[in-house]
């Protein structure tokens, strides 16, 4: 098990209902992450509509987790 | 005679004072202002006046007239200091004689008021630390305007009795007024910008984007600092739903194009701007001639596919472009540096999203201050890039949580280019692509024209949007989630997608012509036919 902490933002915070949540999780690479969130939150967006950023660095989606990781999916946002 | 004078040397009071004693004056008042050793808590060495003297005097001579006209006054006089002055030196003189000493006392304040507010003279204050810095002795507070109109004033004030209302004042005053001179001294303090960045600004060129509740903080504070050049894309009319945030509109100004309401709002802030204004939303045909013509872009749009458009465009122009976005109550601002190395908008998000997906105001909901602190740092970076000032100048995707009030900073991979052959290509592709889909849309005013013109109309927004404003004429209804999936029972035909703002339309147009079908999109939507007009 892997211990990370997430951070939601815009439609994800809205769906997650919360900003941040820290879970254990045997996902091994955040793509596998997304899709499991995306199980338990019901998220609307695809994988290819979001960005996903480590430890405040933009990071591949096949990326290995780590234990204490800070993950964020960032969807595109439009409102101004 | 001349009751106004510039002196450049010291001046003899009672020479001054010699042609107010008249025999009807019953008394005399005078004001005198002298150079002080501090300001603003900073002890001064000295003052250097400076005048525009052909203007001051003929502006001096005119507020004295003013002052005859308006207080019963028996004659005044006035003179203003240039040159250098020592601390105790007489900067200004004001001698008013009159019957009574009400008049003397009212006409007295009147004058230096008025000269303290109108006259083109600035002051080189000289402090001890042995730094200087100018300032423009125009527009002070005039204090008279603020005297409550009294019962006891003489006859001759009935026939002018507004002259103490600041709204009346305003007409007789504002057609004489000196030309506005733009005071930039706050910001010119510091270090950093002083007189050079500020003929930076004055010739810096800047497109905003967008004058919604992010442009509009963004063009306040951008005219506020002297940016020489505004220009003002903007399709939409201002609504009173967009009050709430959109700060530089009033009710007053509901129907009217934003692009106009902003326009003259600016500069009625500094009127020394050269503000331009495009009121129809820029596309791939003209978007890099436009950009040629600005030093940086603002983006501001709460529309997808101008950000796009902006990105490629920036790319391929190498401008610098300061993004931003907002939903419900966060937002992400992204700097594009126009390096050829940074990472542009395709970098990040290498497709335009469905609009469906990411949220407009009208759909997700806003709070107001939330596009106005994300505005107003718009505004903080595009003064950063074009002052050069220090901090940060690396690429970066800014995350803003204003329910946390906490904000990310995500360093955007150096040299990041897009997926395919870089940044250039992928923006050339696009723009090329672009230009096809705008062949996509087609303009009608009425639904009954399209009808007529052989559309098949297919209404692509949600069922809740639909009931609340359903279409005048027959369509089929289809959201436009759900259109991938039913491309393939479209029979043959022309149809028009229509969605409230024409966004949804077009990508779903688009969703269709890859299956095949010949499908065009409402350009505007809804919200671009012609309104039927309510009776009563």
């Amino acid at each position: 098990m892997t211990q990370v902490t997430l951070e939601y933002y815009a439609q994800l915070r809205e769906q997650a209902g919360r900003s941040r949540e820290a879970v254990q999780t045997q996902s091994a690479s955040l793509h596998d992450l997304y899709a499991e969130l995306r199980a338990r939150h019901g998220f609307t967006l695809d994988a290819q509509a979001l960005k996903v950023a480590v430890n405040s660095q933009f990071s591949e989606w096949n990326r290995p987790l780590v234990d204490g990781d800070v993950v964020v999916f960032i969807p595109p946002v439009a409102g101004g | 005679m001349k009751r106004f004078r510039m002196a450049a040397e010291a001046v003899e009071l009672s020479v001054l004072r010699q042609p107010l004693e008249q025999s009807g004056a019953g008394g005399y008042c005078s004001f005198e202002g002298w150079v002080r050793d501090t300001n603003e808590g900073r002890p001064v060495d000295g003052l250097d006046y400076e005048a525009y003297n052909e203007l001051a005097l003929s502006e001096g001579e005119r507020i004295i007239e003013e002052a005859l006209a308006r207080y019963e006054i028996t004659d005044a006089a006035a003179v203003h200091r240039t040159g250098s002055l020592k601390i105790g030196d007489l900067a200004v003189w004001i001698g008013v004689s009159s019957a009574h000493r009400d008049a003397a006392f009212r006409a007295c304040r009147y004058i230096i008021d008025e000269i303290k507010h109108r006259l083109p003279i600035w002051k080189k204050e000289r402090y001890l630390e042995g730094d200087t810095a100018w300032v423009a002795c125009m527009h002070t507070e005039r204090a008279h305007l603020s005297e409550v109109s009294d019962a006891h004033d003489h006859a001759h004030d009935h026939g002018h009795a507004h002259h103490h209302h600041a709204e009346a004042h305003a007409t007789p005053i504002e057609a004489t007024r000196a030309p506005f001179v733009p005071d930039y001294s706050r910001q010119q303090r510091l270090r950093d910008i002083g007189p050079v960045g500020q003929a930076k600004l004055a010739a810096s060129r800047v497109l905003v984007i967008g004058a919604g509740g992010l442009g509009c903080p963004v063009l306040s504070y951008l005219a506020g600092a002297g940016v020489g050049t505004l220009g003002i894309v903007d399709g939409d009319w201002v609504d009173a739903s967009n009050l709430h945030r959109q700060t530089l509109y009033t009710a007053m100004d509901v129907g009217q194009r934003k692009v106009d309401a902003a326009a003259r709002r600016i500069s009625a802030v500094n009127p020394t701007l050269n503000v331009r204004t495009y009121a129809e939303p820029l596309h791939a045909g003209n978007a890099e001639a436009v950009f040629a013509e600005y030093d940086l872009i603002v983006e501001c749009t709460d529309d997808m596919r101008s950000r796009y458009l902006t990105s490629d465009a920036a790319v391929l122009t190498g401008k610098p472009v300061v993004f931003a976005s907002i939903y419900q109550y966060e937002g992400q601002l992204h700097i594009y540096t126009g390096q050829a190395d940074a990472p542009c908008l395709r970098c990040l998000w290498p497709t335009m999203p469905d609009p469906a997906t990411v949220g407009t105001c009208a759909e997700a909901g806003v709070l107001g201050p939330v596009p106005g602190v994300l505005g107003a740092m718009q505004a903080v970076e595009a003064l950063k890039l074009l002052l050069d000032l220090p901090g940060a100048r690396r690429d970066s995707l800014v995350l803003v949580d204003l329910l946390e009030l906490s904000t990310r900073h995500i360093a955007l991979p150096k040299g990041a280019t897009c997926n395919h052959a870089g940044c250039a290509a992928a923006a050339r592709q696009a723009l090329n692509e672009a230009r096809a889909s705008e062949s996509l849309e087609l303009h009608f005013e009425h639904l009954h024209d399209a009808l007529a013109a052989g559309y098949q109309l297919v209404d692509v927004r949600e069922p809740a949007e639909v009931a609340a404003q359903p279409l005048s004429a027959a369509s089929r209804q289809l959201p436009s989630g759900q259109i991938a999936e039913q491309a393939c029972g479209f029979a043959p035909g022309r149809y028009l997608l229509v969605c409230a703002s024409g966004r949804r339309s077009l990508h779903a147009a688009q969703t269709l012509r890859a299956s095949g079908v010949e499908a065009y999109s409402l350009a505007g939507g809804v919200a671009a036919l012609a309104r039927p007009v309510l009776a009563g």
